[in-house]
């Protein structure tokens, strides 16, 4: 078996949940083609068993003890040809299952890295995680289900042939009641899958509501609503149940229905062959085997009942997959064009950062601000150039590179520190601790066990606000990128250290572009320029002490209120 | 990375054994009428074989067997025992559905009784794995494993019994397989378990990762982080594939020897079973039947085999549930209760790492109805400080009381009369605008919810949604701010109405001057109320009637802010930087 996972996922077919399934089927065609094979060699191990018995028995009734012994070998030998076809068979499901799993996983954070900021826009935090928890699991049992599938099929085509040739008219019989059979409990399928279907829905919903709970548990301890949430989960939860026991009655009549459709068949075809033992048209031996075979059938239909349902939740978890694939970055960024750099202009406000100078944005309506971040950031579409050339024109990848916008909802990842804050690998021991004392983080990183070499937890859960603010302040310096967009960088750090990060920013970034969006008075007084946005539109430019004088408005706007 | 990071921790064996009983036995009842339908079912079954036994003895003897009877009799037995299985099979799944609601309800009680400090290491990671991956295997061990188990205990003892009754020589050589399956059994079961709890941690450090490539995407992207997280990704996929492939062994040696002992039975059988006949000690009928029903021993055998396995990975679940409970609880509660509202904290110590004290001796008094501002560089203390003051957590020496009783001495709903607490982290939970504001009163009217969102400045933008109160925020919902997350957090304190409120930088995501507004019209509704509002801005601390400067861990300055100023100490400079360009 090769090892897991592959080096490279390939790209997903996702025009459709069956184009999905089927483009993860032909990227492992060699395992599940053997683990079909070992399939078929088992399922026939145990096919040949009645047919053994049956001679066996006959050489009984002929008092033959060499033919009892030879065909008891013959059983025991079958017995371990199926114990080894059975151990390949499992294995290479199990390999089939994980391939198909890891591989929906590696695809699907592909495409998430590759939609970026348009995900969290499109679909909800729960719907991609169903993936990881359920979905790439149903995936798995619809590839592992196709080894037995097969194997079962050929399993009830072989018994056939024995059956016919044995006794046209029995094997007949069995021929036309096996599908029969199969058929028969079809009419319980649609309604069981509605009702699952509803009870994964329902099991989907409390899901989500747990994790919810989770992921608001700090709240809930902070002012106590656990008894309210513990009630609702409740109550969704005997929602579930009730659910579930809808899904087990036609479970448990399918199950019955399942004994009772073929244990007819078994009585119809004991019955005739037994007169036909009597006619002596076959012997007594072949009885016994027909009555084994249509005991046997039994296991190889379930087996396709199973593989039905299981390629039906199969097909389910891929839509979902499908869903997320097929999305598309809101922002196309195909562009090849290529610039010099320089001045960064949005039309739509009036802004301009100029090449290597310290602006600052100041605006009553933080929103408007972060409007504007967003549009010289090419997070939405808008008239933005870049040295002259419009953002649009550029590959978007090439306009992250230079420009960067951080933002205080920006995450921190969990791993080694140092990895985590100099995230393109670029920055020697020096730079970090520039960074970090430019971010006013040397405390934080001076309170772990190993310095920058700590493993932090995932989001850097362990930070309070703000320190996680000045750790993603020191990240984004050491990006170290042409441009750089900062939105309320100082917004959860007291004033003391709000000025120190102030005077240390400017320094840091200096004969960079850097655009700092923020209100506050010890930031706006160190840049260059400062820019006073209203209504959308820039209303003022100037020195920070300039303006305070020339416009009231700008004055009692970073005055924060305190006039 | 799991070597730093502190995983909840997981029960032990004897833990799930006795949760598992218990959890068994609790209905005896009905668990009674679903194992007796099985039984019945079982029985019904047995005759099949028996019949053909005669069938077939009848016919080599060609001696007046009525075969159309026989046959009819084997039909009517098949039909009884289908019946007899669907509802044996419905009364056990509604046995286990209810069961497993109870857990996993009781499960989730567990998370929400979950120390606090805890919940902030092990990373929610884990604990979201545990509810969801965790509860569906357990949720397929209950269901099914656990019935399907008795059910196999209870068929296979009907089986051998038949055996036994078509004749006790043949019951030895269907034995000949007991020490194979037994020793291999034991072999596998004693390794399977770690493996699976290794399995699973590995399972759940991938979704970890791609949980935190999903929520983070935007921030991928703007680094170019993509080719990192593919490499974390395939990094924890060859570890779950390295943990998959350790218990991928074990069943390479298990299946093969246990599939083989299932062969090995029918082989003895017909081979000795013939010999006898032979022999002249044992009937032809009695060598057909014991030999089927050797072959139909392999059922329940085979079920009882593969669900072991499943219970397996059910008991590996469900220790990793249980383990939640296993997180000692940092309080217990006591009789008394507080005379009075006066909150008092005396020469308090805490650490989040054993040695590495964060608070170094604090003493604060609060009277009722003051409000109090704490300030002081980031990673003082404050944070830590308030938690302990709104009774999150215990001090490691020294006390945190109001009206003479320690918090954490006091029942968690008493707690939550005396002291809430607002943090800057902003969940919004998934439900309507209204559930978010109910959280701790859920019995508020709208009048009253809307007069909390009206004290926070909200009413205007909530009644601008097109629902109103009614509108879905959260997760799948509409996406609101930081900012009006935090007014919502706000709103919920206001509705609970505590007498001590603790606000950790409450309103750091509103924009400075919206967040002065807010804090004046919060005060007018708070009036009576002890505030302590651990704050950046120094607004919060100018307006407040005492502000305590908290550096290193210690309060270094306590006074009114005319007081610290003129004091000239570190408050005053602090208060200096804040003002020192023009106005």
């Amino acid at each position: 078996m090769r090892s897991l996972p592959v080096a490279d996922p390939g790209v997903p077919d996702a025009r459709s949940p069956f184009r999905y399934l089927w483009w993860i089927a032909r990227g492992q065609a060699g395992p599940l083609l053997i683990g079909i094979g070992y399939a078929i060699l088992w399922w026939l191990g145990q096919a040949m068993v009645p047919l053994t018995l049956g001679k066996a028995i006959d050489g009984l009734t002929a008092r033959d003890a060499e033919s009892l012994v030879r065909w008891s070998a013959i059983l025991l030998g079958l017995g371990a040809l199926t114990a080894f076809g059975g151990v390949m068979r499992h294995r290479l499901a199990v390999y089939n299952w994980l391939s198909a799993a890891y591989r929906t996983v590696q695809v699907t954070v592909r495409q998430a890295t590759r939609l970026g900021p348009t995900l969290p826009k499109r679909l909800s935090t729960g719907e991609v995680i169903s993936v990881g928890n359920s979905d790439i699991a149903n995936i798995g049992n619809a590839v592992d289900v196709l080894l037995r599938g097969v194997g079962a099929v050929v399993a009830i085509g072989t018994v056939t042939v024995i059956l016919l040739v044995t006794s046209s008219q029995l094997g007949l019989m069995v021929l036309a009641g096996v599908p029969l059979m199969a058929v028969a409990v079809t009419p319980l399928l649609r309604p069981l899958h509605r009702r699952q279907h509803r009870h994964r829905d329902l099991q989907g919903d409390l899901a989500t509501r747990a994790s919810d709970i989770v992921a608001g548990l700090r709240v809930l301890r902070g002012i106590g609503g656990e008894a309210v949430f513990a009630g609702r989960y409740r109550e969704e939860s005997q929602q579930v149940r009730a659910a579930g026991v809808r899904v087990a009655s036609i479970d448990a009549t399918l199950e019955g229905a399942q004994l009772l459709l073929p244990g007819i068949l078994i009585a119809f075809v004991t019955w005739r062959g037994a007169h036909f033992a009597l006619d002596g048209t076959i012997t007594v031996g072949q009885l016994v085997s027909f009555y084994g075979y249509a005991l046997f059938l039994v296991g190889p239909l379930r087996t396709l009942t199973e593989a039905a349902d299981r390629l039906t939740k199969g097909h389910v978890a891929a839509r979902r997959v499908v869903r997320i694939l097929s999305l598309d970055p809101e922002i196309a960024g195909e562009g090849t064009a290529t610039t010099e750099g320089g001045d960064l202009v949005d039309a739509a406000s009036g802004v301009t950062l100029e090449h290597g100078r310290f602006t600052a944005l100041a605006c009553a309506v933080p929103e408007d601000a972060i409007a504007v971040a967003e549009r010289l950031g090419h997070y939405t579409a808008a008239e933005v150039t870049f040295g002259g050339v419009p953002l649009a024109d550029l590959p978007t990848r090439e306009v992250r590179s230079r420009i960067l916008v951080a933002d205080n909802a920006a995450r921190l990842f969990g791993g080694r520190l140092a990895d985590q804050l100099d995230v393109r690998g670029r920055a020697d021991a020096d730079h970090l601790r520039e960074a970090l004392h430019a971010a006013c983080a040397e405390d934080i990183v001076d309170a772990l066990p190993d310095g920058t070499d700590s493993q932090i937890a995932e989001a850097g859960r362990e930070f309070s606000g703000g320190q996680q603010q000045r750790l993603r302040l020191a990240r984004a310096l050491l990006a170290d990128p042409e441009v750089l967009i900062l939105i309320e960088p100082t917004s959860a750090v007291d004033a003391h250290t709000e000025a120190r990060i102030a005077d240390r920013l400017a320094k840091a970034r200096q004969g960079r572009t850097t655009l700092v969006c923020t209100t506050s008075p010890l930031v706006l007084d160190r840049a260059d320029t400062v820019i006073f946005l209203q209504d959308g539109r820039v209303r003022a430019e100037g020195a920070h002490r300039a303006l305070l004088t020339a416009d009231p408005e700008y004055a009692a706007t970073v005055t924060r209120g305190e006039g | 990375m799991s070597a730093q990071r502190q995983i909840l921790p997981v029960a032990d064996q004897a833990q799930v054994r006795a949760y598992a009983r218990r959890l068994t036995l609790k209905y005896p009842g009905r668990l009674a009428l679903a194992l007796g339908l099985h039984g019945l079912a079982a029985v019904a079954g047995l005759a099949g074989p028996r019949l053909l036994g005669e069938l077939v003895e009848g016919v080599r003897d060609g001696t007046g067997v009525n075969v159309d009877q026989i046959a009819l009799a084997i039909a009517g037995f098949i039909a009884v025992q289908a019946v007899l299985i669907r509802f044996a099979v419905y009364v056990s799944a509604k046995l286990g559905e209810k069961v497993l609601a109870e857990l996993r309800e009781e499960f989730v009680d567990r998370v929400l009784a979950l120390p606090l400090s805890t919940v902030e290491r092990a990373g929610s990671g884990d604990l979201v794995t545990r509810t969801s991956r965790d509860v569906d295997a357990l949720s397929r061990t209950v269901r099914q494993a656990v019935p399907e188990t008795l059910i196999a205990v209870v068929a296979g003892a009907f089986v051998l019994g038949a055996l036994a009754l078509v004749g006790p020589l043949l019951l030895l050589p269907s034995l000949v397989a007991v020490p194979l399956l037994w020793i291999s059994t034991r072999w596998y079961l004693k390794r399977a378990r770690d493996g699976y709890l290794r399995e699973n941690a590995a399972y759940a450090e991938m979704t970890d990762g791609l949980s935190e490539t999903v929520e983070g995407a935007r921030t991928v992207e703007a680094f170019g982080l993509q080719g990192t997280r593919h490499e974390r990704t395939d990094r924890d996929i060859a570890r779950s594939w390295a943990a998959e492939r350790y218990t991928l062994r074990l069943r390479t040696v298990w299946f093969p020897a246990v599939e083989f002992g299932y062969v090995l039975p029918i082989v003895a059988t017909l081979l000795a079973g013939g010999l006898f006949y032979l022999n002249g000690w044992v009937a032809l009928a009695q060598v057909t039947a014991a030999t089927l029903y050797v072959q139909q021993l392999i059922d329940p055998l085979d079920r009882l085999l593969s669900w072991v396995d499943e219970l397996q990975v059910g008991g590996a679940s469900m220790a990793r549930l249980l383990g939640v409970a296993g997180v000692p609880d940092d309080r217990s509660a006591g009789d008394r209760r507080p005379g009075g509202e006066r909150l008092t904290a005396e020469d308090v110590r805490y650490a989040y790492r054993e040695g590495h004290d964060v608070l170094h001796g604090v003493s604060l008094e609060i009277a009722p109805g003051e409000r109090l501002a704490m300030v002081g560089p980031s990673g003082a203390g404050k944070s830590t400080l308030g938690r302990l003051l709104a009774g999150i957590h215990g001090p490691r020496t020294g006390a945190v009381e109001v009206g003479g009783v320690p918090l954490v001495e006091l029942p968690l709903p008493e707690l939550r009369g005396h002291v809430a607490l607002v943090t800057q982290e902003h969940h919004v939970f998934r439900g309507s605008l209204r559930d978010n504001v109910l959280i701790a009163r859920p019995d508020a009217e709208d009048a009253a919810v809307r007069d909390a969102l009206a004290a926070v400045d909200a009413l205007d933008w909530v009644d601008a949604l097109p629902d109103g109160l009614d509108t879905r925020v959260g997760s799948g919902g509409l996406a609101v701010s930081p900012a009006q997350a935090q007014q919502i957090a706000l709103a919920r304190l206001v509705l609970a109405d505590p007498h001590t409120l603790v606000l950790d930088e409450a309103t750091s995501l509103i924009d400075p001057r919206a967040a002065r507004d807010l804090e004046r019209s919060l005060a007018a509704v708070l009036a009576g109320r002890t505030v302590i509002a651990i704050a950046h801005r120094l607004h919060t601390a100018h307006d407040a009637d005492r502000v305590a400067v908290v550096e290193d861990g210690r309060v270094s300055e306590l006074g009114s802010h005319e007081e610290l100023v003129a004091a000239r100490g570190a408050y005053a400079a602090l208060w200096e930087s804040w003002h020192g360009t023009p106005r």
